[in-house]
Formats: structure tokens, C-alpha cells, sequence
């Protein structure tokens, strides 16, 4: 399956009323294109290895509400550390999405470590998690993501991808940098929770 | 307050920073346990009010603090200053890339006395980080200091939309039994 293909499926699982956190660049223009209603629901954190820390944060806060990640293979094996915690949280309201493309694509696809012996899912299993799955397909895909969000119990879901991405038209990439993009997921957590995470007013 | 054995005694500095983080309505700490603190993290542990998420490495907490952040809590991260190394990458896309505030507690491992031999690489790299990164800290060493500090250190993170940080010392951290002054 294709990178594209994984996340266009989300875009119809998913509704505004989910958060979603994801990793910055291509996988950024894709949700951008496919997200539900063009809806700011989606945070990406331009930090390898802490997209699912950062999903586990938001889903501890927010335990009423469906959080998924958009992890990739070099993301978490940059700090696999937080898979014993999230092993040790297990929070019913998340699902995590690893594309795990066995490269290190945007520079010239040298190999990662799960195009060697490295299983994640394995080792997310290993490390405490529960339902991790690893598919190859999209109708496995969709299947099991659609009862991974469903389920009421966190989910770990790697999706094998093919390497090679096609680069969205200039005109239809993400436009926002990653300051106005914590301000427009922030605005669109106060909206849907109907708080406030920060008030900018004057004193 | 939370259930301790008997025979455990819990200082005062402990109760203090519990009771300055509810004050400060915090409801989500990530820390990993280290010994200048190590009542807080016992009584974190047990708290029916705080979110308490242990990890194994500093640099799962600038995630979890921001993912919290976000989702409209109060949370602060904790752990011993050689961890700010650890979480150093993290910490600077937070604040630099996009301006998240991250609320940190640390115990100040070298400070001036200190008697171990490996505890004064923490201290020459602490204050030198923070001020690189033009994080706002103080070091807090009396024992009427921590509660405002912790407010203050709340609310000038989430107003700058920058990390803060408080520095505890002397009389804010456990007492080691061959501790002499």
C-alpha cells in the first residue's frame, strides 16, 4: 500500500471532532488534503521521536475524545523509549499509526532498521501495548484501523508502506508553519472543548 | 495526602511541591525518578488528583507536557538536571519551532558543595543550556519559595508560550543522610 492510500482512509474514519498528531512533511501535505471539513485538528510536531509522546500527552489530557498519531519508522525508532510507556498507560483513546516505509526517505532513502531485523509491532507488544498489528495492505488497513478507533482500547497500528511519494502541486502543500499550526489546533481544542487552553487577552 | 508506610517520613519540601502544583491546578506531571526529589515522586505515585506518568527516559516528557498542554491541562515535567541533556532536542523544537510552553521542576544536582564526583557536569551544563535556549529559571532554596515558585513558573510559561523552569536546592531537596550542614 501507499503512503497516500493510509492516509486518505483516516480522512474517512476520522471526523473534527478527533485529534489527531502528526509528523511534519509529506505526511503533513497529505492529512492537509484529506483532513475531514479542512478542519484544524490535526498538530505536527517538527520533533522526530516525539509524535506518539505528544499523541500520549494529548490523549491523557483529553481521555474523553479519540486521539490518533501519524508515527513513521525513523520517528520512533529515534526514541522506542516511549513505547514501554505508552505500554504502561495504555490509553483506550488512542491509536497509532506507524508508516513504515524501511527508509529514511526525504534524504535519499538510506535504509532504517525495520527494512532489517526490527519488528515494531513486536516490540510494541513486547513493551506492554495492546492490538498491535502490522498490515500490508489497504482493505487490512481500514479494517483494522476502523476498529482500532472504534474499540475503546488503545491500538497500535503499523502500516507497511511502499517507498516513493508522489510531492503534492506547490499549491495544495500545507501553507502554516508550525506556530500558527499549535495556535490553530489549540483554537480548535478550545471549540471542541469548549475551554481555554490559553488566553492571549491583555491584562 | 497520599498513603505512606509508617515508618516512611515525608519531608516538608515533598508536601509543599504537591501542595504548590494543586494550588497551581496542575493535573498532569511525566517525570523520571531520580534521589534529590525522591519523596515528590512517591507521593506523585499514590496522588488521587494528579495525573502521575512515569517514563523511562527524559525525552518522552517534552511530548507528553506538550500533548497535555494542548489538550487544556496544566502539566509539568520533572526529573534531575542532567536530564534537561537528555531532553534537550525535544525541549528546543518545542519552544523554538513552535512556541510551546513546557513547565520544568529540576533538583539542582552540583550545586555549590556538592560531594559527589560525577554530579558537577550536571551543574556546569545546566544554567549554560537554559540560558542558550533563553529559558527563565530561578533557583529556589527556601522552603517558603516553592509554592509561589511553582505558580509563578506556571503562569510565566503560558504567558510567554516559552519554557520555564525552577531549580530546586538546599533546603527543597531530600536530606542525604551523610549530608553534614
Amino acid at each position: 500500500m501507499r503512503r497516500i492510500d493510509g492516509v486518505r482512509i483516516l480522512g474517512e474514519l476520522l471526523t473534527p471532532e478527533d485529534l489527531v498528531i502528526n509528523r511534519v512533511g509529506p505526511l503533513s501535505d497529505d492529512w492537509w488534503n484529506h483532513r475531514p471539513q479542512a478542519a484544524d485538528m490535526a498538530f505536527a510536531p517538527v520533533i522526530l521521536g516525539s509524535i506518539t509522546s505528544t499523541a500520549l500527552g494529548l490523549a491523557l489530557a483529553l481521555p474523553h475524545r479519540r486521539v490518533a498519531a501519524f508515527d513513521t519508522d525513523g520517528s520512533i525508532l529515534m526514541n522506542t523509549g516511549i513505547l514501554v510507556t505508552l505500554g504502561n498507560e495504555r490509553p483506550p483513546n488512542l491509536t497509532v499509526f506507524v508508516f513504515d516505509n524501511e527508509v529514511y526517505e526525504s534524504i535519499g532513502s538510506p535504509r532504517t532498521h525495520t527494512a532489517g531485523h526490527t519488528d515494531l509491532a513486536a516490540m510494541a507488544e513486547g513493551a506492554g501495548c495492546l492490538n498491535c498489528v502490522t498490515v500490508h495492505d489497504e482493505e487490512a488497513f481500514a479494517g483494522y484501523a476502523g476498529s482500532m478507533l472504534d474499540d475503546g482500547e488503545m491500538g497500535f497500528l503499523v502500516a507497511k508502506i511502499e517507498p516513493g511519494h508522489d510531492h503534492w502541486p506547490w499549491e495544495q502543500r500545507k501553507e502554516t508553519d508550525g506556530v500558527e499550526d499549535k495556535y490553530r489546533f489549540m483554537r480548535h481544542v478550545e471549540q471542541l472543548e469548549k475551554t481555554t487552553v490559553h488566553d492571549l487577552r491583555f491584562w | 495526602m497520599a498513603e505512606l508506610s509508617r515508618t516512611e517520613e515525608v519531608p516538608r519540601y515533598a508536601e509543599l511541591m504537591i501542595e504548590g502544583l494543586k494550588e497551581a491546578e496542575v493535573s498532569i506531571v511525566t517525570a523520571l525518578p531520580e534521589s534529590l526529589l525522591k519523596s515528590l515522586y512517591r507521593l506523585l505515585a499514590t496522588d488521587p488528583d494528579i495525573r502521575y506518568v512515569l517514563v523511562a527516559n527524559e525525552g518522552e516528557m517534552p511530548g507528553i507536557a506538550a500533548g497535555a498542554y494542548l489538550g487544556g491541562k496544566k502539566a509539568v515535567m520533572i526529573m534531575e538536571n542532567s536530564g534537561l541533556r537528555q531532553a534537550l532536542e525535544p525541549i528546543a523544537r518545542f519552544a523554538l519551532s513552535h512556541r510551546v510552553p513546557l513547565v520544568m521542576l529540576m533538583p539542582y544536582r552540583g550545586d555549590f558543595g556538592e560531594r559527589t564526583w560525577w554530579g558537577h557536569s550536571h551543574a556546569q551544563t545546566m544554567e549554560p543550556i537554559l540560558n542558550a535556549l533563553s529559558i527563565p529559571y530561578r533557583v529556589v532554596r527556601r522552603l517558603d519559595e516553592i509554592k509561589p515558585a511553582i505558580r509563578k513558573v506556571v503562569t510565566h510559561a503560558d504567558s510567554s508560550q516559552y519554557p520555564a523552569a525552577v531549580i530546586f536546592a538546599d533546603e527543597c531537596l531530600e536530606t542525604p543522610r551523610y549530608a553534614k550542614d
